[in-house]
């Protein structure tokens, strides 16, 4: 970097990178030639900013490129970009059902194609959680800090130490400029042009027959303020990667379950689930025939544990803590978490039955027993008999070698085995299995097993199981089920307030910087001749409105447009 | 003021690379939440068949194989048979194993242990939250623990037999000294 000589001629000595002189305003470049009267370049009033050095050394080069407007232009042009590339295919982070990679690499061949594995193998499947994204956002931040930094102390200092008195050159360059004779007494006429300016709200200045008139100096301190509130909002977001901040899970509770949520003290029932579709008339003509949700609802009670909590061997005691109808928009809310409703599954799931114990010949009922799907009880007393459960397949199914297993963990299509002993029955007791699931599958299992122990001698083929009355009014009585599994987001985030408060930081810093405009005059008289220039970082149609409005009301008739020095030039 | 300000801007520049580097370290290393080789297992509080309580720190110092299984899995009743076996040949020298099931009902778990002989003991799992603490991905998962707590090999499916088994038991019963 050449070395220059950074001394101005009103004797300031002014530091490396400055513009524009900090005393008396003098230019301290030359001009290309033919633009010696172009308007003058009055970004941060022509100061240097802070990391112009003459010899940086790498921290200032770091500082330096994060100081750079053009770069942090560029990073915001590649987050935007980037962010972008994260809309293209639905989000990891959006499906509740899946886990692993293999998981996501199957979905995204299966539905997008070559182009969704190419899209998950780039990991743009999770572009939002990239360390190259977070990178950016992070180097944003950093760019924030430091260029507001670098451009906000050195402008506060300028602005609050102006000299009154300028260069000529500084005022004949402005973008509002006005030259002409003035009549009479120099300091009578600068005193009643002052009074003008002080009506139209500026605070004056005088030296002599030298003004500085401002107005609105704080529009200028709104960017940083939005900074500041952008900061703010950033640290928030990046806040919510600490867990004891930020808690995003779904849970999925079919009717009448409770389940915990993981990783705090409560728990969730589902009491009921409710959807209404919109009828065939309120549909309209594209959507006719198709089953258009209206409402769905998930009547919810919270529950906190305040015994046996941790304790394997018992069920914890639960204390009622909150209930509410949870819809779309409408969540429960416990201190800081929040249970939306999110979406729902038709699945119909067993919860319990009221079997009766019949004898297959006379027909006769010997009594009513109530199974349930979880934790079913071992015995059951029906009249003279006792039965005791044997084995329990909550989704029977066969295994390779035809062995009885259960499929799954989900009672979908439950078996209950029980060993029957009593009056008249065979020594050891007599084996029975029982479907309560009313398909074709299911009963045929039974029936083929049934008969399978009575040619093994296991069993008398006395006993039948059924459900009575299973249909009354319209209404299952005796078969309890679930026909929805509802699926509840459940959320805390302590970020939420910083990010409103960052929000709210930011939103006045915006209004501070676009709704008022810094406006500045200044005017020197040299030997009978006025020079004035005045600038303003934007509006400058109402600033040669107020100038041309003093000056009317001091005896100098011009039109505002004449005042504009870009205007003229052109 | 010169020094002042440069004080300032290596603080802001720490602070920068600070916050900068917990975001990104964040991304690279949590995306994973299974436990591999090295790490320490979860600790965990379960019912035993007779419902009585098993806490982590009765295995902890000695060599444990957890086994994750459940009935609705083939290759996990496949390989009780081996790791049976090898209970009975390892457990007096001090070895434990334990099977954890994956959250089935009690009665479920006792028939199907009865059925294929296990007589190791068997935790049962409750709502899944020791198989979410474990990041289990896939059944059965065994883990093989050395005494000084951490996990020395995961094998993730199955089914597993004896030599499978038998040489990371040897390296785990080795390790212990």
């Amino acid at each position: 970097m050449l070395i220059q000589n950074t001394k101005c001629e009103c004797g300031h000595q002014n530091p490396v990178g400055t513009v524009l002189c900090e005393s008396c305003g003098k230019p301290l470049f030359e001009e290309a030639a033919g633009a010696e009267d172009a308007p003058l370049e009055m970004r941060y009033d022509g100061v240097a900013r802070r990391s112009q050095k003459q010899n940086p050394h790498l921290i200032d080069r770091v500082w330096n490129f994060f100081s750079s407007v053009k770069i942090a232009i560029y990073l915001i042009i590649l987050t935007l970009l980037g962010a972008a590339l994260g809309t293209i295919f639905q989000q990891e982070s959006t499906f509740i059902n899946m886990t692993t990679d293999e998981e996501f690499a199957a979905y995204y061949k299966e539905t997008y194609g070559t182009a969704g594995v190419i899209y998950h193998a780039l990991g743009l499947s999770h572009t939002y959680e990239s360390w190259w994204f977070r990178g950016l956002l992070v180097m944003i931040g950093a760019s924030l800090v430091i260029c507001s930094l670098d451009r906000v102390l050195p402008l506060y200092r300028a602005l609050n130490k102006q000299q009154i008195r300028k260069h000529l050159q500084f005022i004949t360059r402005q973008q509002v400029t006005y030259s002409g004779e003035v009549a009479g007494d120099e300091t009578a006429w600068v005193e009643s042009f002052k009074k003008q300016l002080k009506r139209r709200g500026y605070r004056v200045h005088q030296d002599g027959t030298a003004l500085l008139a401002e107005k609105n100096r704080f529009s200028r301190w709104g960017p940083y303020i939005n900074h500041i509130g952008l900061i703010l909002f950033l640290l928030a977001v990046l806040g919510r990667s600490v867990p004891a901040w930020h808690m995003d899970q779904y849970l999925a509770l079919y009717e009448g379950e409770t389940r915990q949520i993981p990783d705090t003290n409560y728990y969730l029932k589902n009491d009921d689930f409710t959807l209404e579709l919109y009828d065939e008339s309120e549909l309209a003509s594209n959507q006719k025939g198709k089953a258009v949700p209206k409402l769905f609802e998930t009547k919810a009670t919270m529950y906190e544990c305040i015994e046996a909590c941790n304790d394997p061997t018992r069920d914890p005691v639960l204390k009622q803590v909150e209930q509410h109808p949870i819809q779309v928009n409408s969540p429960l809310s416990h201190g800081d978490l929040k249970i939306y409703q999110n979406s729902y599954q038709a699945r119909v799931r067993f919860i319990s039955v009221n079997v009766t114990l019949t004898d297959t010949v006379t027909g006769k009922a010997y009594g009513t027993f109530a199974l349930r799907a979880d934790n079913p009880e071992r015995v059951y007393e029906v009249g003279p008999y006792t039965l005791r459960l044997n084995d329990y397949f909550p989704d029977f199914g066969l295994d390779s070698e035809s062995r009885p297993m259960t499929k799954t963990r989900d009672p979908n299509n439950p078996a209950f085995a029980f060993t029957i002993t009593g009056p008249d029955l065979l020594k050891d007791g007599e084996t029975y299995l029982y479907f309560p699931m009313p398909n074709e599958e299911s009963k045929a299992y039974q029936a083929i097993l049934n008969d399978y122990y009575v040619k093994n001698g296991q069993s008398s083929g006395k006993f039948a199981f059924k459900v009575e009355n299973a249909m009354s009014g319209g209404k299952m009585v005796n078969v309890t089920f679930s026909e929805y599994t509802t699926f509840l987001n459940i959320r805390k985030d302590k970020a939420m307030p910083y990010i409103w408060v960052g929000a709210a930081i930011s939103m006045i810093g915006l209004i501070m910087g676009f709704y008022w405009q810094h406006r500045r005059v200044w005017l020197r008289i040299d030997g009978g001749t006025l020079s004035l220039g005045a600038h303003t970082n934007k509006n400058s149609y109402g600033l040669r409105a107020d100038v041309a409005w003093a000056l009317a009301r001091t005896g100098i008739e011009v039109p505002p447009k004449s005042l504009d020095n870009r205007r003229n030039l052109r | 003021m010169g020094k002042h300000r440069k004080l300032v801007q290596y603080l802001i520049l720490a602070f920068v690379l600070l916050v900068g580097g917990y975001a990104i370290g964040n991304s690279l290393f949590t995306s994973s939440d299974a436990l591999a080789k090295g790490d320490k297992p979860p600790a965990f509080k379960l019912a035993d068949l007779d419902n009585v309580a098993h806490d982590w720190s009765e295995y902890e110092g000695k060599p444990v194989i957890l086994n994750f299984w459940g009935t609705f899995c083939p290759p996990c009743r496949a390989e009780m048979p081996a790791l049976q076996k090898q209970y009975e040949k390892w457990h007096d020298q001090g070895l434990e194993l334990v099977g954890i099931n994956l959250s089935e009902d009690q009665i479920t778990v006792e028939r199907f242990a009865a059925e294929v002989g296990a007589k190791f003991p068997i935790l049962l799992d409750r709502d899944k939250k020791t198989e979410r603490a474990f990041g289990l991905k896939q059944y059965p998962t065994t883990y093989f623990i050395s005494a000084d707590g951490t996990i020395q090999d995961v094998l993730v499916g199955g089914p597993l037999d004896e030599d499978d088994l038998e040489p990371r038991i040897e390296r785990l019963m080795n390790g212990r000294k």
